[in-house]
């Protein structure tokens, strides 16, 4: 190592005090030109078994991000930019409560996603002791909301919200095709998911005329229909009601097609793949004429367009994980916009109480409850039709009318 | 057993308490407490497979006993949480004795005994999933309520020291294995069953023993769990996941030894951590380079972690080195 000499320390120091100088004169103006980015994050299940949803929610959420970013940043603080933080939550409850902590600790003003109902019961209340505000996207449980947490809110419909509008819906069905379908068979998961919605249909439908020939329950992942649907062709049902994942719904549907088991209609609530375009474009003649309630974008919402072309651009197929985040992100923006502040109190308090627009989805305005619940969340019924999923219910978001029968 | 041989334990606990209130960040603290919960389970393992030599695929039937117990005891009965601990312990070494009694009675060893702690953990889980008492498939979500009675803390530092503890509470009861009578028929029943028989012990009371133990210090991992995460459902309680993770935490730190578990539990979650900071925004890398690291460590230090430090240690002493050779050639 060379000596330093005393010239060269002082010209060092000399130079040193230039750049302080102009770096404090210069602060001012950098800051006005760019305030600090107000960081979001988004917890969704990167890797693990469900990280096609993940990576779904993401694209969704990015666009949201870009096109605020793009049209000026958050107005209330100077135009400042919104930096989207995505934690993996490995398709696990412990590692989303883990993940939590890490987005808490890098910064973010609120967190959006959970996607399942498990991981969003744990990382809620992990965010919860930070004072975090969460808002869920598409997990369903009951539970999620109403349990005193006043830093979580849940954007999409709960469970309870979607059956009720699932089984009016049915019933519309069946009555504008003259009252055809009489038996039922329920095929579901053996999950929270799956077994609670196995148990709303089984309490609900026989006091509205569907006889429930059985209930048939199966684990997550299963590799192997073939019994289950074996068990359906003996049963003969009007009707076969399925609530499993996109992997299980696909088994089964392609199976069903398969060993030429055509009720009248699958009818599927939150269909694991129902209204996937991944199920339609693979499986086409499987997929054709199922039906689903589920979250959906608003058809008429040239976003919800822009969104599929964005998910297609990329070589990967558009589910609802896309617009739902999109519009998680378009509803936390809003709320930071309104507090004023990047602050996690300030947005809490505007959640509770403010009203906002609802990104894409068909909810017109989004206002929480007291619970955290959007009063307003709706699910919308599709039917894969000639391969497109349209929607066919309610009737101010209908593409098309529904064919049903399906197997005439 | 002497005090002396409680020096380490107690340096353990002090090294990992003051890791605890160094002012780790809230993210690696959470890891702590998650090495603390999973390297439980492993020392509960590791009594029955490590001491004992009969691997059990199914320890997460104990776990999900202890956890379960707690958070229905807390939230149908309002039973305080401390006492929801012991009755979980209690309960998940009961459910250790049950399966013992059945399996050990059959005379079932090795895969045979591996397979059927599998099948029981497995028909605890599907029994759980639909179970009203254990919540269903919904699972049992404790409410987030601070207080020492709740073993819930604001400040996280005091849940981890609480869990160090009990760590270090297995840490000498592996010790007073390793020292007592009842330890030294353990690992006779592991090295040769039918001359320990010979020589008297009585083998199905001492494999009852072990496992019941062994439940107990698993099932304790249980309840930590849940009080941790304060959610719990028939998956994570009853899956085959901790079932593998406390072996794998076992075997990898160095089957048999005090510290095995505990080295194997900070080294793959760390490992894990890691390579998750460093991959950077990839998903699913700290995933796959773990799977390698593990493959390795099995290939390469077949006797775990521990054995890595007699190796060495070995190497520095010539005639240390001689005498593994021989070993090795043996």
């Amino acid at each position: 190592m060379t000596k330093m000499t005393g010239q060269t320390r002082r010209t060092i120091l000399k130079g040193g005090v230039a750049a302080a100088a102009a770096a404090t004169l210069g602060a001012p103006t950098v800051l006005r030109a760019q305030p600090a980015a107000v960081k979001i994050g988004l917890l969704q299940p990167m890797s693990g078994f469900l990280a096609q949803a993940g990576d779904l929610a993401s694209i969704g959420a990015q666009f949201a991000v870009d096109e605020i970013n793009a049209a000026g940043g958050i107005k209330a603080l100077g135009g400042a930019q919104i930096e989207l933080l995505i934690g993996d939550s490995k398709s696990n409850a412990e590692a989303g409560a883990q993940e939590v902590e890490a987005l808490n600790e890098a910064g973010v003003v609120a967190i959006g996603g959970g996607f399942a109902s498990g991981i969003s019961l744990t990382a809620t209340q992990a965010a919860a002791r930070h004072d975090l505000p969460f808002l869920v996207d598409s997990a369903t449980a009951d539970s999620i909301t109403g349990r005193d947490l006043a830093n979580t809110f849940r954007l999409g419909p709960n469970f309870s919200m979607a059956t009720e509008v699932a089984l009016q819906n049915l019933i519309k069905l069946n009555e504008a095709a003259g009252n055809p379908a009489k038996t039922v068979a329920l095929v579901h998961e053996d999950g929270l998911f799956g077994a609670g919605l196995a148990q709303v249909m089984q309490e609900k439908l026989p006091g509205l005329g569907f006889e429930i020939l059985e209930t048939i329950s199966h684990p997550t992942p299963a590799r192997d229909m073939s019994n289950v649907v074996l068990r359906l062709r003996s049963l003969q049902p009007d009707l076969v009601i399925p609530s499993h994942y996109y992997n299980e719904f696909v088994l089964m549907a392609r199976t069903m097609q398969q060993q030429r088991v055509r009720p009248m209609g699958v009818y599927a609530v939150f269909g694991g793949a129902a209204s996937s375009y991944q199920f339609v474009a693979e499986y086409p003649e499987a997929a054709e004429g199922v039906f689903d309630c589920n979250h959906w974008g608003d058809p008429s919402n040239p976003t919800d367009a822009e969104l599929k072309a964005a998910v297609e651009a990329q070589g990967k197929h558009y589910a609802y994980n896309t617009p739902i985040n999109y519009s998680v992100v378009k509803v936390l923006a809003e709320a930071i916009e309104k507090a004023g502040a990047a602050d996690r109190a300030a947005v809490t308090e505007q959640l509770r109480t403010a009203e906002f627009g609802s990104g894409v989805m068909p909810y017109g305005t989004t206002k929480f409850g007291e619970d955290g619940q959007n009063v307003n969340a709706l699910p919308l019924n599709t039917q894969v039709q000639d391969g497109k999923i349209n929607v066919i219910f309610p009737d101010q978001f209908a593409q098309s009318t529904p064919v049903f029968p399906v197997n005439g | 057993m002497s005090a002396r041989d409680l020096l380490l334990p107690l340096i353990a606990v002090l090294v990992l308490a003051g890791l605890a209130f160094s002012g780790l960040s809230g993210t690696l603290l959470n890891l702590l407490i998650f090495m603390m919960i999973i390297s439980l389970a492993a020392q509960g393992w590791n009594i029955l497979g490590g001491f004992g030599g009969l691997s059990s695929f199914g320890h997460a039937a104990f776990f999900g006993t202890g956890a379960y117990t707690t958070l229905i005891l807390q939230t149908s009965l309002g039973v305080n949480a401390w006492a929801g601990l012991v009755a979980g312990v209690l309960l998940g070494a009961a459910v250790g004795a049950g399966i013992g009694f059945l399996s050990f009675r059959s005379g079932l060893k090795g895969s045979y005994f591996a397979l059927i702690t599998l099948a029981f953990a497995e028909v605890l889980r599907i029994a759980s999933n639909s179970a009203p008492i254990t919540g269903g498939a919904a699972g049992i979500l404790l409410p987030l309520d601070y207080g020492f009675l709740n073993l819930q803390f604001d400040d996280r530092r005091w849940f981890a020291l609480i869990a160090i503890l009990f760590v270090g509470a297995a840490l000498a009861l592996t010790r007073w294995l390793e020292r007592s009578r009842f330890g030294a028929y353990l690992i006779a029943i592991r090295e040769n069953e039918q001359a320990a028989q010979a020589l008297g012990v009585d083998v199905f009371r001492v494999k009852l023993g072990a496992i019941t133990l062994s439940a107990g210090c698993t099932a304790l991992a249980g309840v930590l769990y849940a009080q941790n995460y304060l959610f719990v459902d028939a998956h994570v309680a009853y899956g085959p996941w901790i079932s593998i993770e406390a072996l794998f935490a076992a075997i990898v730190g160095g089957l048999g030894t005090m510290f095995g578990p505990l080295v194997g539990a900070v080294a793959l979650l760390g490992l894990g951590e890691i390579t998750k900071m460093v991959s950077g925004g990839v998903p699913g890398v700290d995933l796959l380079v773990f799977g390698a690291i593990l493959i390795l460590t099995v290939a390469f230090v077949p006797g775990g972690l521990m054995s890595l430090r007699q190796r060495l240690t070995g190497r520095r002493r010539p005639r240390g080195e001689t005498a593994l050779r021989s070993e090795e050639g043996a």
